[in-house]
């Protein structure tokens, strides 16, 4: 039983990393005023890209996992160009680009033959000496880089948004365009800066999937995490921090799933699968019902901004 | 008088040129556009929107000419009828999406509710529920009622504790879809073939021809474009619809069942789901299996969206997307391209024409 709950725990951050960061990602853009549907799809073009990375140059996870940022930045710049360019309604265009992914990710993947290949991916780091003390070195200090990179990525973007001038600017176009605009700060800018910083981010989360999680491609593997990661971002009140959590409550759930299997305890397998899916849910529930006044979401999120257009 | 007035809003509608001497780009919200003028703006987007899918082709190894044969192909008498077969499920889900978008309820969850249609179908099959004269009407009702109560638990989250629909639809296929595979690996499974399918429907649960070597699928989906289009076209609920999508607040003071129409036309769009669900077990496959509904969440967006809502043109756009739908599955027999191709075009097509609307909305000057 103690196998099973140390196994578990230091599993919680590998399964948690993805959310964390793709909802991170959504967060930065969201701020700006941009709906953001499209996790899902550029979360699959990230681990596309990376395990392409992989497998084409045998090896280099850390440079396939910039490759993946590049790459989902580069297709978020589509979905900034229809949503701030040509003011496209921000649900039809998410979406979208969400289903142009999976098309696009599975045509590229399946005619390169990456299905199913195993990745050589990086490995977990090794804190000595402290990764042998007992229970808390194996969960705290015998975790793979990408785990400590993201506590400091959130230090960063939070820092950024909230104590610099660029964020200040970013979360007053997302409030209220209309007035960031006479005051001069461009509100198409920032918006398609925050998209493309956020995606960047968004495509870390899906490369971490392929290259070092699971080290294997196989079509539409995010399966699901990108529309979890958007609910993340309600539940979080569009706030960095709040969102970690909401990650490792994620991922605690995602990580006892084979855990489960494994110590052979019999439960149905295909109602376990459901459980990441209906605790976001419960999770969506439980925000509606605690909050009646209504979100804190920013004020102008999902409206287009036309400088000329009268409201 | 003309020239004070230039003077006047001079200052407000073009302020002094940049001082890099390269003056801004301006936007004008046009007022009315003729029709012919929209027409050039969609057809031309999606005139580049064709001509981007088949380039994408063309670099993933199909030669124009031979997508152009393989296209005629489809067309032809006999690959026809697949397509007729495969255009009652897609009118379907395009009619379900269009319902609820018409009340402005994103729902995404067509798969979900497809699954549930199907399931619910196979329920009364598996456990012989009435007499063989009346069951494939029992499972059509049965699909119904099974679509449109999975939806209805995303309008009940949305309603009692304001869950976006958008999120909590998408989420309910993937729970489906396992609900699905639990009972396709455990219960339900064929125990002859031990495949994840259920047994085989009994002929007298299967669609078949209704003549002529059309389908059965075929007549529920234009009875349901009918029933849609009198529904949205002539009858007061479709009047109160357009209110309730143009002023809730204005519909429920002068007291338009907001509350009830909404849900009614959320519990039709599910039940519109279901039915596919059903046509895609009883005619296609003779059985449930565990991908009936692929690929069909988009397509009912994609047909819901160019048909700007309107059921009778559903029917047109679900025709057109059931022969991109056959001539994707060629593909993927004869060249081995994976069928996500076909959601990759029909996002393109989204992209190109939803762009379109930019231009016919706006007018882009350029001030020096």
């Amino acid at each position: 039983m103690d196998d099973f709950l140390i196994n578990w725990i230091a599993n919680i951050p590998v399964t948690a990393v993805p959310y964390a960061l793709a909802a991170l990602g959504l967060i930065v853009s969201e701020r700006a005023g941009v709906l953001n549907l499209t996790a899902e799809g550029l979360m699959l073009v990230g681990a596309l890209a990376a395990a392409g990375t992989c497998l084409t140059l045998g090896g280099y996870p850390a440079l396939a996992l910039l490759v993946a940022m590049a790459a989902a930045s580069l297709v978020s710049l589509l979905f900034a160009v229809l949503v701030v360019v040509l003011r496209v309604n921000q649900v039809i265009a998410g979406l979208s680009v969400v289903f142009l992914c999976q098309g696009l990710t599975g045509l590229i993947g399946t005619l390169a033959k990456w299905q199913n290949k195993p990745i050589a991916g990086l490995g977990n780091l090794n804190i000595w000496p402290l990764s042998e003390i007992p229970v808390i070195g194996r969960i705290f200090f015998l975790q793979d880089p990408v785990v400590y990179l993201t506590i400091l990525i959130f230090v960063a973007v939070n820092f950024v948004l909230f104590r610099t001038m660029p964020g200040l600017r970013l979360r007053a176009v997302g409030e209220n365009p209309a007035a960031s605009d006479a005051a001069g700060v461009s509100v198409s800018l920032h918006r398609i800066a925050a998209i493309v910083a956020g995606s960047s981010l968004i495509g870390l989360a899906g490369g971490y999937i392929s290259v070092v999680s699971v080290k294997l491609w196989v079509t539409g593997m995010v399966g699901g995490r990108g529309w979890i990661a958007v609910a993340l971002v309600v539940f979080a009140r569009w706030a960095p921090w709040p969102a970690l959590w909401g990650a490792l409550l994620f991922g605690c759930i995602e990580a006892v799933i084979p855990r489960v299997a494994a110590a052979g305890i019999r439960v149905p397998q295909y109602l376990m699968l459901m459980l990441p899916y209906l605790a976001t849910i419960g999770v969506m529930i439980w925000v509606g019902a605690k909050d009646r006044r209504g979100g804190q979401e920013p004020g102008a999120l999902g409206q287009p901004h036309v400088r000329e257009e009268r409201r | 008088m003309d020239d004070l007035a230039g003077q006047a809003a001079g200052p407000l509608t073009a302020p002094p040129a940049s001082p890099r001497g390269l003056g801004r780009i301006t936007l004008e919200v046009r007022q009315s556009v003729p029709p012919w003028k929209q027409a050039v703006f969609v057809g031309g987007s999606l005139l580049m929107g064709l001509v981007i899918s088949v380039a994408i082709l063309a670099w993933a190894g199909i030669a124009p000419a031979t997508l152009g044969s393989e296209l005629a192909g489809v067309l032809t008498s006999e690959s026809l009828r697949g397509v007729l077969v495969q255009a009652a499920p897609l009118i379907l889900v395009g009619l379900g999406a269009s319902l609820a978008f018409r009340i402005g309820f994103w729902n995404l969850g067509i798969e979900g509710q497809m699954i549930f249609g199907g399931i619910f179908a196979a329920a009364i099959s598996i456990h012989e529920i009435g007499p063989p004269s009346t069951r494939l009407l029992l499972m059509g009702v049965a699909a119904a009622a099974g679509g449109g109560l999975w939806v209805l638990l995303a309008a009940f989250l949305k309603s009692r504790f304001r869950v976006n629909e958008i999120i909590a639809t998408l989420l309910l296929n993937y729970v489906a879809m396992y609900f699905l595979f639990h009972l396709l690996y455990g219960a339900w499974q064929d125990a002859k073939t031990a495949f994840p399918q259920s047994t085989p429907f009994r002929a007298f649960e299967r669609l078949g021809d209704v003549g002529h070597g059309i389908n059965g699928g075929l007549p529920i989906a234009i009875a349901g474009v009918l029933i849609a289009g009198w529904l949205v076209h002539l009858s007061r609920i479709g009047f109160y619809t357009r209110f309730i999508s143009a002023n809730p607040r204005m519909a429920r003071i002068v007291g338009v069942p907001v509350r009830t129409m909404t849900l009614w036309l959320i519990a039709m769009s599910g039940a519109c789901a279901g039915l596919a669900g059903f046509v895609n077990v009883a005619s296609q496959e003779g059985r449930l299996t565990q991908s009936f509904f692929n690929g069909y969440v988009f397509s009912g967006v994609l047909i819901a969206f160019l048909s700007r809502n309107d059921p009778i043109v559903v029917a047109v756009v679900g025709f057109l997307v059931a022969v991109l739908f056959i001539t994707g599955q060629t593909l993927q027999v004869f060249y081995q391209i994976p069928f996500a191709m076909v959601q990759m075009i029909e996002a393109i097509i989204v992209i190109a024409v939803a762009s379109s609307e930019f231009l016919i909305r706006h007018r882009v000057r350029w001030i020096r």
